[in-house]
């Protein structure tokens, strides 16, 4: 008996949709087994994750928390993997744009700015810092050749590093120094509250609380999408993913496209920093066991693959990640056990790319005697 | 003399080397036969918990027990690499995300941490460790003492392994297959040479050199289980393949160049030596650095003459030849 | 068209949530243990600094019995993910929390929660439902620095430490000042790790110290690490946070360890009673709060004696290692003649806003 995969020439619709969420069943289908096997009940421990995630009483809203930042990682992560630039970097672009964002808020809100000014502010230099940070692995892979895999992760650890730097062993501008309080423990400078952001609570369930950047979010999918869907600059793009010869003879200039996309996906995430200063901690937060502990932007991986690049699905995704890691927190303790989420996540990114081939390839399954494929069998 | 920086800064970067050395022959394996593995760090982590669990459970003579963690960590890191080889090879799966996926199911906050809380591994020093091989005394003697004689059997281990790997890639049969699959799998494939198969066992074997560079961190470097004790050594060993060039004998070079670097900011501390503006020079500096000398080696002459095998990173599937 | 389609898919898995939830039972009410709840930083078997709140957890499940119900929470990151674990821990009807890192309570979340007791250790900031709590283990860092001392036969002696930061300095100096008095002229170097937990860098730390020609090492960070080195290279070393001894049998002398259990029942049993106020508490050797761990091998009766006597005269007040004449690196007088060092006033004469190192002590506080 022979299995081969081929070819398929059209990717049924609905299929694109059946297998990212057959994959999720499939996945916690094997953990279940898992759980099983280390004597944990799967069924509780499920029944227990949606109460946690999404129906007990506040868990929508720290669900969302949650789920905002996931939305601009995995956003990042799908602007730049469907061009096959693998941007790892969204971790250390998050933490330059809570620095540049954070930067923004406190001088701009400290003059005394109106609060729309200072926020669209902030949200500008989030974006920028995050471009910037991009960018150096985005010359270096356009000019000289190098590996942005490599550069992108390797510069989330310098970034770490700045960040730390700036609240814990200098007296940098982002740092508390006024009061006693800060002279105890390095803390960072508390926004002035014009460059706090909004926030939206509808009265749903004791009160749903829905943070601007969940809502910037969502706008930044839809220009995700309407760029490289109806624009050239996406077109060009999704050429240059498909194929770097084809898109160098079609006059697509290679370099550009590289830095604009690197510069995209790399602003997206300094949104996630941003947000996460104006939106959650009001300051600068330098602290190793902070934000850095948290892992938003290789979680923004998983994300942008499971919604195989697409920016609403990448959305939708970060919403159910986001409920995930909320309920991770809620169920670890001493019954719980530790390490699940990241076999969670490996086992749902596993079953997706499995899935992968059975979007693109329909498998045979012939009885042995056939004649040998030789590349001769037409596809179907 | 044997306390001077340079001695010690050698004598550093070949014990804290070694991880990086073994992880790194295990992924040129892989990548020379075309598949690239970015799961190198989980699959150290699940060696490296593997691997001091069996020490802490079996309690026989300290060689056979030790012996027996290392070949069980190698097991284990095959097994997470199967799952990769699966995915890339059979599936044709992206082996970029397959390798980013491997890591987060295996790495810290994943599978190795799971195990290690599950088997209550945590807190407990390694039972049996590889300690020194050559007597004190030896250890003295100016220069190769600390910087040869200093070492444990896991450091000799490795220095075999790249003569080893460097016999079979350039003067064997087999070896000179591998590279053909590498470089073009299609002209392989007409000439009979059974791709699939060497991609297979290039990336298990890939997985077993990472499991034991994993043991070695939980064996003899810091003897002890911690969640995500390896600290990102999987990705400077990813990076190191490159520099290498893809030949062993520079991935032994290029490790304790690095093992190096990492212990170069204690040192020059210790001795009130400030070697930048701030400590936040210091501590970035062995990742700048790996950025530079990767911009150096992948710029166009160099890649082009000594490069990457042709095939890497792409699946091969015959009926789309 | 795909809208639609991604439309369509949110309200299945919306439905299919909605369904699985109204299969779930209710959260249990009125239980009637008091439900405490206890957050680490790092992981509850670090073989250090939570583990020590873990067995201060342990300590009062025991003492308490089914009078509570305790839980833990391990490595929650400072910011969202604290306040995600507050809000589920609140809905799932606990009502006191210790939070035990500096940097998790903030003013937003304890006033969101205005019915749950909040304490934290090492911090500064109080309130209503609010409380710190921390305790002088400058003082046990200070007779441990007088093993390491009285160890040393060159008087060089090595300490691993992790962030340039008051509380770190203290102890450093502490340590120092405690070596000083059984080995005068003795010189503590530090290297700074950058981290409170992190085998590889503290051993890397440890190694260049030794290199750097020390004889004895000591640390204020939270693995046992450097103890590991310092048993292969036959040198004495002085832990923290707990008792590590089996990393180490041959070197280990002892250690400055918290004892949080004690406190934590007082404070639960107020919080039972009704009796509980918020309020700064700083414990000390004699109320049990820090303690030295037991002797290694390598301790002698005499050393053992002198501490005995140090320990004695903390404990009754007369004598304080942070008392004047206090000399920086630089050999300018900061304490006077007589003058004790106070918890929070002073400024940087302060225990709490300490930012320079002892004579002695060789190495930045800068980091």
């Amino acid at each position: 008996m022979r299995v081969t995969f081929e070819r398929r020439l059209r990717q049924p619709r609905w299929l694109s949709l059946a297998v990212p969420v057959g994959s999720v069943v499939f996945a916690f289908f094997v953990a279940g087994l898992v759980l099983l096997v280390t004597g944990h009940n799967p069924l509780t421990t499920y029944r227990q994750v949606f109460d946690a995630a999404f129906l007990q009483t506040g868990s929508l809203n720290q669900t969302l928390i949650a789920a905002t930042p996931l939305a601009f990682t995995g956003l990042a992560a799908a602007a730049a993997f469907r061009m096959k630039l693998f941007n790892i970097g969204a971790e250390g672009q998050m933490y330059i744009g809570a620095i540049t964002g954070a930067a923004a808020g406190l001088y701009l809100g400290g003059r005394g700015g109106s609060s729309v000014f200072v926020i669209a502010a902030m949200v500008v230099m989030g974006f920028l810092g995050g471009t910037a940070w991009a960018l150096i692995p985005g010359i270096l892979r356009a000019f000289f050749k190098t590996n942005e895999i490599l550069t992108s992760l390797l510069l989330n650890y310098v970034a770490g590093l700045l960040l730390t730097y700036l609240i814990f062993e200098s007296e940098s501008y982002w740092r508390e120094t006024k009061g006693f309080n800060a002279t105890v423990f390095p803390t960072g400078k508390p926004l002035p509250s014009s460059a706090v952001w909004p926030a939206w609570t509808i009265h749903l369930q004791g009160g749903i609380t829905i943070p601007f950047g969940a809502m910037l979010a969502v706008a930044v999918a839809v220009v995700v999408w309407v760029l490289y869907k109806r624009t050239r600059f996406g077109f060009e793009a999704q050429v240059l993913g498909d194929s770097d010869r084809a898109a160098r003879y079609s006059g697509v200039r290679v370099r550009r496209k590289i830095l604009a996309v690197m510069a995209l996906s790399g602003g997206i995430a300094g949104l996630a920093g941003a947000s996460q200063v104006g939106d959650f901690s009001h300051s600068l937060d330098g602290d190793p066991n902070g934000l850095q502990k948290l892992g938003y932007g290789y979680t923004g991986i998983v994300i942008a693959a499971l919604a195989r690049y697409n920016p609403f699905a990448a959305v939708l995704v970060a919403f159910l990640m986001g409920g995930l890691e909320n309920a991770g927190n809620t169920l670890q303790g001493a019954n719980f056990p530790a390490g699940l989420v990241g076999v969670i996540q490996g086992i749902i990114l596993f079953s997706a790319l499995g899935g992968e081939v059975l979007i693109r390839h329909r498998v045979r399954i012939a009885r042995t005697g056939h004649a040998k494929a030789t590349g001769l069998e037409t596809v179907s | 003399m044997n306390n001077s920086l340079l001695i010690v800064l050698i004598a550093s970067g070949v014990a804290y080397g070694t991880p990086l050395l073994y992880a790194a022959l295990g992924e040129l394996l892989a990548e020379r036969s075309g598949v690239l593995n970015l799961g190198v760090e989980g699959m150290m982590l699940v060696g490296a918990v593997t691997g001091f669990w069996t020490v802490q459970r079996f309690h026989t003579g300290s060689a056979l027990v030790l012996a027996a963690g290392i070949l069980v960590a190698a097991a284990c890191g095959a097994l997470m690499a199967l799952i990769h080889a699966f995915l890339v090879i059979t599936l044709r799966a992206s082996q970029i995300v397959s390798g980013l996926a491997l890591t987060i199911f295996a790495g810290a906050a994943g599978l190795s941490s799971y195990l290690g809380n599950d088997l209550k591994l945590a807190d407990q020093p390694a039972s049996h460790t590889f300690s020194a091989v050559f007597p004190a005394s030896m250890q003295r003697w100016p220069v190769i003492g600390p910087i040869v004689l200093g070492q444990n059997v896991l450091v000799y281990i490795s220095w075999g392994c790249v003569i080893a790997i460097w016999l079979y890639l350039s003067r064997t049969r087999p070896g000179l297959n591998v590279r053909s699959v590498g470089e073009s799998p299609a002209a392989a494939d007409t000439m009979g040479i059974n791709v699939t198969a060497y991609r297979y066992a290039h990336t298990l074997a890939g997985g077993a050199f990472a499991g034991v560079a994993g043991a070695t961190i939980t064996l003899a470097i810091t003897p002890q289980w911690v969640d995500g004790i390896t600290g990102g050594a999987g990705w400077i060993a990813i990076a190191l393949v490159i520099f290498a060039f893809w030949r062993p004998e520079f991935c032994l070079v290029g490790a304790y160049f690095f093992g190096a670097l990492q212990a170069l900011a204690p040192q020059l501390q210790a001795r009130n030596i400030s070697l930048g503006p701030t400590v936040l020079w210091t501590n970035a500096l062995p990742y700048v650095m790996t950025i530079v000398v990767l911009v150096v080696v992948s710029s166009g002459t160099a890649r082009s003459r000594l490069g990457a095998p042709e095939a890497l990173g792409n699946p091969y599937s015959r009926e789309e030849r | 068209m795909k809208i639609k389609i991604k439309l369509a898919l949110a309200l299945a898995v919306a439905a299919a949530v909605a369904l699985v939830g109204a299969l779930a039972s209710s959260a249990s009410h009125g239980a009637s243990p008091y439900k405490v709840a206890f957050i680490y930083v790092g992981p509850h078997n670090d073989g250090g600094w939570s583990q020590a709140h873990e067995q201060g957890r342990q300590y009062v499940q025991k003492a308490l019995g089914s009078k509570v119900q305790t839980t833990y929470k391990e490595n929650i990151a400072v910011g969202t993910q604290f306040n995600q674990t507050v809000a589920s821990l609140a809905a799932q009807g606990y009502k006191m929390i210790f939070a035990t890192s500096y940097g998790y309570i903030t003013p937003a979340i304890t006033q969101k929660y205005p019915n749950i007791l909040f304490e934290q250790a090492t911090g500064t900031y109080l309130a209503k439902n609010v409380a710190e709590y921390f305790g002088a283990a400058e003082d046990t860092v200070f007779l441990s620095g007088m093993a390491a001392g009285a160890a040393s036969k060159t008087g060089k002696i090595g300490f691993v430490v992790a962030y340039p930061i008051p509380e770190v300095i203290r102890h450093a100096n502490a340590f120092a000042l405690g070596a000083q008095v059984t080995h005068p002229g003795a010189t503590v170097r530090l290297v700074w790790t950058n981290s409170w937990f992190d085998p590889a860098k503290e051993k890397k730390a440890a190694q260049s110290l030794v290199a750097a020609g020390v004889d004895v090492l000591g640390q204020n960070v939270d693995s046992p690490a450097t103890g590991q080195f310092a048993e292969s290279m036959h040198i004495p070393w002085v832990g923290y946070d707990s008792n590590s001894s089996k990393f180490a049998p041959k070197s280990w002398l002892t250690a400055s360890v918290y004892n949080w259990g004690p406190y934590y029942v007082k404070r639960i049993q107020a919080a039972m009673n009704g009796t509980w106020k918020q309020g700064f508490y700083y414990g000390s050797i004699k109320d049990g709060f820090t303690k030295l761990a037991a002797y290694g091998p390598g301790v002698t009766a005499a050393t053992k004696a002198k501490i005995a006597s140090y320990q004695t005269k903390i404990e009754n007040g007369s004598y304080n290692e942070f008392a004047g004449p206090l000399y920086d690196q630089s050999g300018k007088l900061r304490v006077k003649k007589g003058v004790r060092m106070q918890v929070l006033t002073g400024g940087t004469n302060s225990l709490y806003g300490m930012n320079w190192l002892v004579k002695g002590v060789i190495g930045s506080p800068k980091g």
